[in-house]
C-alpha cells in the first residue's frame, strides 16, 4: 500500500514537472506602477480593454495614490521581489537611479511618433512619454480685458511689469486680492512651483528646444549673473504682487482657488490645474504667457514629459516584448488615444495623436505647440532632492529677503554641487 | 510559588520571537547597510566602514535638525505631561460629563495623515490670521507655522493637542489603580485638592511617571508624521550662512536623506546616530525615574 | 466612586452632588477646554457635508445641505478606483486580530518576566524597551527585504498577507505593550497569586484567572492605544500589504482620493469620519467596561 503511494506520488510529481512547459501557452502577465491617481480609473480602464482585445496577455495597472513617495514604494516592491514590468521615472535622478532595471526600446514603433521620449546618456530612447505637460505665466482673460491689457502684448518683462503694476493700481475695481497667485511654501508643499518650474525658465527661456547651454553651463558652476539677476527681478516682480498669505503659507489649493475664484489675475501653474478648475467650476477664458524676465520678445511656453514609463530589463523576455507591444498600442491605437486624451484629459505626446483635449490650459498648451518656439525642461536633471532640500528654502527666503541674497544663494547652491 | 521555567519560556517566547524577527533582525541589517554604499535598488553592495559617519556633522541642515529636535523634545515633554495629568485628574474627578469629555480628548489621535495637515495649516494659516487681524493683534497677523522662531512652538502646541489625551489614558489607569481610600483618608485630614495630589497621588504614580515620560520622550524624539504633514519642515531660514528647513526635525532630515536625496546608506548611518542618542537620554530618564518610584 | 474632588478644601465628602465654586470653575474650564480639542474634529465634521469646491471656497461656514454627506458616502463606496468596503472589513480584521495578539502575548511575557526577578529577565524586559527608541525609517526596508526571505524559506509568504502584518504589529506593538503592562503587574501583590497556587492552581490558570481579571483596565488602556495606531497606520501596511494588493487597509484606500494635484477634500475628509466612528464607539463602549471595573474596584 505504501509502496503504492508513494510510486502514486513519484508520478504525479513526474507528470508536474512534464506539465511545466506547456505553460508557454499561458497568458503572459505583466504589470504597470503608477502614481498619478487622477488617471487611475482611465488608465484602469484602457488595461481591461486591452487585456479583452489581446487573449494571449493580461495587464494589470497599480497606482499608488495619496501624493505618496513612488521611489520608495517602488524600492519596496523591489525588496520584496515584486518589481512590476512597466514603472515611472520622473527623470535623470530616477534613471541614475534604476537604469539597471530599464530596457532600450529604441527599437519600438512608438519611438518614431514623438519627440519627447526619454533617452540614456548613449542615445538609446528608454521612456516612453505618458504626455506632454507645459506651463508659463496663466492669465484671467477677462480680469485682463476689464483691465485694458492686451494679453499678446505681454512679450517682454517690461510689458510685463507695466501690465502688473496697471492691474496691481486697479485691484479695488477688479475685486482682486493680489494680482499674481503664487506660492513658494515649504510647509503648503508648494517648493516646487518656484524652484522648479518657474526657474525652469531660467534654464530655458530664449533658447531653441534643445539647447541646452545655459543649464550645462550652471552644471558646470558658470553661473550668469546677469541673466540670474534678471530672473531674480522678475520673481521679486511676481513675489510683491501676491497675497502674503497665500505666497508664503498657501498650499497648492488656495493658490489656485485664488485664479479661480477671480480673485488674482495671473498664476503660476501649468495645465495640469485644469481638473482643479473644473471641480471649482471656473469657466472664464484664459491663457499662457511666457515668464518674461528679459526685454528679449518671446511667447513660448515650457512643455516636456514630465515622466515616461520605462519597461523592466530584469523582467522575463516575453514579458517585456508583452509590455512594449502594450505601450505601442497606448501611442498608436484609437483606443490609446481616446484614453490619453478623451478620457484622461491629456495632452498628448504622439504626433499621430488627433484627439485634442478639452481643459482650457490644454488647449492653450496645444495651440503653443502647434505655434512653436517653445522651451524644453532642465529641472529634473539636477541632483536628486536639490530642488526641494536647496532651492525650495533658497526661493522660500526670497518673498521676506532681497534679489541680492537670492542671487548669492542660488550662485553658491550650483558651485557647490558643480564641485562634486 | 513554584513557578516552572518551561511555562515561563513559553509566556515569553512569542513576544521575543516577533521582537526579533521584526525589530532586532531589520536593525542589525541596518546597521549593517549603514557601512555600506547601499542606495536601495543596486543588488550589489560594498563595504564601506564609518565613511558614511563623516560630514553629517558638518552639514548645516543636519546640526540645526538635531538642536531643533532636542528643544521641540524638551517643550513636548513639558506640555503634553502638564496637559495630560490635568486632563486625568479632570475626568477622574467629579464632572458630570467625565466620560464624553474623556472620549473628546482622545479624538484627536483619530485625526492623522494629510487630514491632520490639512485642518491644522488651515487653523494656523487662516482661522489665526483671521483673528489677528480683527482683534488687531501683531503677533497672530502672521502664521506661527510660517515663522522659524515659532514654528516648533505651533508643532508642540498640535502635539500637545493630539498626544495628551493619549498620555492621559495612562495617567487614568494609573489613578484608577489607587485604592480610593488613601485618597479619602487624606482628605478627611483636612488635606486640600493640591496637597492631595502633590503629597499623595503622585507619589504613587511614580512608575506611571515613568511610563509616560518615556513614551513623550520617544515620540517627540522620532516624530515624523505631523512635523511631515503640518509643516513639511519649512519655513526656510538661514543657517551657519545657508538657507535650511527650520523645522525638519532629524526622523524628517533622515526620511529626506533616504527618499528624496536616494543616499539610503547615510540616511542608516544617520538613523544610527539618532538611535544612540535616543538611547542615552531615555535610559538616563527611564534610570532617574526608577530611582524615584523606589524612594517613593 | 472617584478618588478625587477637584475642591480646595472640601472636607464634605459624603456629599457627593455638592456644587463647590471650585467644580463649578472645574467643570466650565473642562467643558471650554473640551470644545477647544473638538475644534478640528467639528472642522472635519462640517467639511464633510460639503461638495469639493464648498470645502476650498468656504471652509468654515455650515453646510449648506447635510444631504451631501450622504452623497460624499455613496461616492467613495462606489469610486471605481477603491474597494473601501473591502478595505474597512480587512482594517477590522487586522486590527481585531493584532490588538488580540499584541494584549494576550504581552501580558503573557510581561508577566513572565516581573515574575522572575533575574539578570536574565531584566536583559529582555531592556531590550524590548529600547526597542522603542527604534526610528521605523530604519527598519522598513531591511524589515521587507527579511519578510520575504523568511516569507520563501518557510513556504508561507508574509508580504501581502493577514498573517504577515499582524505578525508585524506584534513585533511592533508589543515593545509598548511589554512596557505598560509591566509597570501595572508589578503593582499586583504576590500574595493573591500565591493564594491561588495554595489553592492548588497550576500556573498558567492562575495568570488566566486571576493576573488577567485584575488587569482589565490596563488592559484596556494597552487596547485603545495600540488599537488607534494599527487602525490609522500607513506606512507599515503599505510595506507590507503593497497599494493594490489582494488585503487593503482604510488609509491605503483612502490615498486613492489624493492625487498629486488634484485632491478630492470631499472624499477624503468624508472617509477620514467614516473610519472614526468605530474607534470613538469602541472607545465610548471601553469606557463603561473601565467605569464598571471601577465600580467594582470600589465595592471591594
Amino acid at each position: 500500500m505504501r509502496k503504492l503511494l508513494s510510486l502514486a506520488l513519484v508520478a504525479v510529481l513526474a507528470l508536474s514537472v512534464l506539465a511545466l512547459p506547456a505553460s508557454a501557452n499561458e497568458k503572459v502577465n505583466f504589470s504597470v506602477f503608477q502614481l498619478k491617481v487622477e488617471i487611475d480609473p482611465m488608465i484602469q480602464a484602457f488595461g481591461k480593454l486591452y487585456n479583452e482585445k489581446h487573449p494571449d496577455v493580461n495587464v494589470t495597472v497599480e497606482t499608488l495614490g495619496g501624493g505618496a513617495d513612488y521611489g520608495g514604494a517602488l524600492k519596496a516592491k523591489l525588496t520584496a521581489d515584486q518589481m512590476p514590468t512597466i514603472f515611472m521615472i520622473e527623470g535623470q535622478g530616477g534613471y541614475d537611479l534604476w537604469k539597471d532595471f530599464i530596457a532600450d526600446m529604441s527599437d519600438a514603433d512608438w519611438v518614431k511618433d514623438t519627440d519627447l521620449a526619454f533617452y540614456d546618456p548613449d542615445g538609446k530612447a528608454v521612456g516612453f512619454p505618458i504626455a506632454m505637460e507645459g506651463f508659463g505665466l496663466g492669465y484671467n482673460a477677462e480680469i485682463l480685458e476689464k483691465a485694458g491689457v492686451d494679453p499678446a502684448t505681454l512679450t517682454t518683462f517690461s510689458a510685463t511689469k507695466a501690465a502688473i503694476e496697471k492691474i496691481a493700481g486697479m485691484k479695488e475695481e477688479l475685486g482682486l486680492d493680489a494680482v499674481v497667485s503664487v506660492g513658494t511654501s515649504v510647509a503648503g508643499g508648494l517648493w516646487w512651483v518656484t524652484s522648479q518650474h518657474v526657474f525652469n525658465a531660467f534654464y530655458a527661456g530664449y533658447q531653441e528646444y534643445n539647447d541646452s547651454s545655459v543649464y550645462d553651463a550652471l552644471r558646470r558652476g558658470e553661473v550668469d549673473q546677469e541673466r540670474l539677476t534678471a530672473f531674480a527681478n522678475y520673481l521679486k516682480l511676481l513675489y510683491d504682487n501676491a497675497d502674503p498669505n497665500v505666497l508664503e503659507n498657501g498650499n497648492y489649493d488656495a493658490q489656485v482657488a485664488a485664479f479661480a475664484s477671480g480673485k488674482a489675475a495671473f498664476i503660476t501653474q501649468g495645465n495640469w490645474i485644469d481638473p482643479n478648475l473644473a471641480q471649482l467650476e471656473a469657466t472664464f477664458p484664459m491663457g499662457y504667457i511666457s515668464h518674461n524676465f528679459l526685454e528679449e520678445e518671446s511667447t513660448g511656453l515650457y512643455m516636456a514629459a514630465p515622466s515616461w514609463f520605462v519597461v523592466n530589463k530584469q523582467a522575463s523576455p516575453e514579458q517585456q516584448k508583452a509590455a512594449i507591444d502594450f505601450l505601442n498600442y497606448m501611442a498608436l491605437s484609437e483606443d490609446g488615444a481616446n484614453y490619453m486624451v478623451a478620457e484622461a484629459g491629456m495632452v498628448p505626446a504622439f504626433k499621430s495623436v488627433k484627439l485634442q483635449p478639452e481643459g482650457p490650459f490644454s488647449k492653450a498648451l496645444v495651440e503653443a505647440s502647434a505655434r512653436g518656439g517653445n522651451f524644453n525642461w532642465y529641472f529634473g536633471q539636477n541632483p536628486d532632492g536639490f530642488n526641494q532640500g536647496t532651492l525650495g528654502p533658497i526661493f522660500e527666503l526670497l518673498a521676506t529677503g532681497t534679489v541680492e541674497d537670492f542671487v548669492a544663494d542660488v550662485t553658491a547652491a550650483f558651485q557647490e554641487i558643480a564641485n562634486k | 510559588m513554584k513557578r516552572r521555567g518551561w511555562i515561563d519560556a513559553l509566556f515569553i517566547f512569542p513576544c521575543a520571537f516577533a521582537f526579533i524577527m521584526v525589530i532586532i533582525v531589520p536593525f542589525g541589517l541596518g546597521i549593517y547597510y549603514a557601512m555600506t554604499d547601499w542606495n536601495g535598488v543596486n543588488p550589489i553592495v560594498n563595504w564601506v566602514g564609518l565613511s558614511n559617519f563623516q560630514g553629517m556633522f558638518s552639514e548645516p541642515q543636519f546640526i540645526y535638525s538635531f538642536l531643533i529636535t532636542l528643544m521641540y523634545t524638551a517643550i513636548n515633554v513639558v506640555f503634553v505631561n502638564i496637559v495630560g495629568f490635568g486632563l486625568a485628574l479632570l475626568v477622574t474627578g467629579k464632572l458630570r460629563l467625565r466620560n464624553i469629555y474623556r472620549a473628546g480628548f482622545f479624538v484627536p489621535n483619530l485625526i492623522g495623515g494629510i487630514v491632520l495637515g490639512y485642518i491644522w495649516q488651515f487653523i494656523f494659516n487662516n482661522v489665526q490670521v483671521d483673528m489677528g487681524n480683527a482683534l488687531g493683534i501683531a503677533f497672530l497677523q502672521k502664521s506661527l507655522i510660517s515663522r522659524p522662531d515659532t514654528v516648533i512652538w505651533a508643532m508642540s502646541v498640535v502635539n500637545t493637542w493630539q498626544y495628551a489625551g493619549y498620555i492621559m489614558m495612562i495617567y487614568v489607569a494609573s489613578i484608577q489603580s489607587i485604592p480610593g481610600s488613601v485618597m479619602e483618608a487624606a482628605s478627611v485630614d483636612g488635606a486640600n485638592f493640591f496637597q492631595r495630589v502633590r503629597r499623595i497621588l503622585i507619589p504613587m504614580m511614580a512608575s506611571a511617571f515613568t511610563i509616560t515620560l518615556f513614551l513623550t520622550l520617544t515620540n517627540s524624539f522620532k516624530q515624523f508624521d505631523l512635523n511631515f504633514t503640518l509643516t513639511n519642515g519649512g519655513p526656510a531660514m538661514r543657517f551657519m550662512a545657508k538657507p535650511i528647513r527650520s523645522s525638519q526635525l532629524l526622523a524628517m532630515d533622515i526620511y529626506r536623506t533616504a527618499n528624496q536625496q536616494n543616499l539610503m546608506a547615510q540616511a542608516q548611518a544617520k538613523a544610527v546616530i539618532f538611535f544612540i542618542v535616543l538611547v542615552i537620554f531615555s535610559l538616563t530618564q527611564v534610570y532617574l525615574n526608577k530611582r524615584k518610584e523606589l524612594e517613593a | 466612586m472617584s478618588q478625587l474632588e477637584p475642591v480646595a478644601g472640601n472636607k464634605r465628602r459624603f456629599r457627593d452632588e455638592g456644587r463647590s465654586p471650585g467644580l463649578i470653575i472645574a467643570e466650565v474650564g473642562t467643558m471650554l477646554l473640551f470644545l477647544l480639542f473638538m475644534v478640528p474634529f467639528l472642522l472635519v465634521l462640517l467639511n464633510s457635508a460639503k461638495t469639493a469646491k464648498e470645502i476650498i471656497f468656504s471652509p468654515v461656514s455650515w453646510p449648506q445641505n447635510w444631504g451631501q454627506l450622504g452623497e460624499n458616502i455613496t461616492a467613495i463606496f462606489n469610486n471605481p478606483s477603491t474597494d473601501y468596503l473591502g478595505a474597512f472589513v480587512d482594517s477590522v480584521i487586522i486590527t481585531v486580530a493584532s490588538l488580540a495578539v499584541i494584549a494576550l502575548f504581552s501580558a503573557m511575557c510581561a508577566w513572565a518576566l516581573v515574575r522572575n526577578r533575574k539578570g536574565w529577565s531584566t536583559a529582555i524586559f531592556m531590550a524590548f524597551v529600547s526597542a522603542m527608541v527604534i526610528p521605523f525609517q530604519v527598519v522598513m526596508f531591511p524589515l521587507v527585504k527579511w519578510f520575504k526571505i523568511m516569507g520563501d524559506a518557510i513556504g508561507f509568504p508574509l508580504l501581502g498577507t493577514y498573517h504577515g502584518i499582524v505578525f508585524a504589529y506584534l513585533g511592533f506593538g508589543c515593545s509598548m505593550s511589554i512596557f505598560i503592562l509591566h509597570g501595572f503587574i508589578k503593582s499586583i501583590p504576590m500574595e493573591l497569586e500565591e493564594a491561588a497556587t495554595i489553592d492548588g492552581c497550576s500556573q498558567v490558570r492562575t495568570f488566566f484567572e486571576i493576573v488577567i481579571p485584575l488587569l482589565q483596565p490596563t488592559f484596556i488602556t494597552v487596547l485603545i492605544l495600540n488599537g488607534i495606531w494599527i487602525w490609522n497606520d500607513y506606512l507599515l501596511p503599505l510595506l507590507i500589504l503593497g497599494s493594490a494588493g489582494e488585503v487593503q487597509t482604510i488609509p491605503l484606500a483612502v490615498t486613492a482620493f489624493a492625487g498629486s494635484y488634484l485632491k478630492q477634500w470631499d472624499l477624503i475628509l468624508t472617509s477620514a469620519l467614516l473610519a472614526m466612528i468605530p474607534i470613538i464607539v469602541l472607545f465610548l463602549f471601553a469606557q463603561r467596561y473601565i467605569i464598571k471595573g471601577m465600580v467594582e474596584g470600589a465595592i471591594k
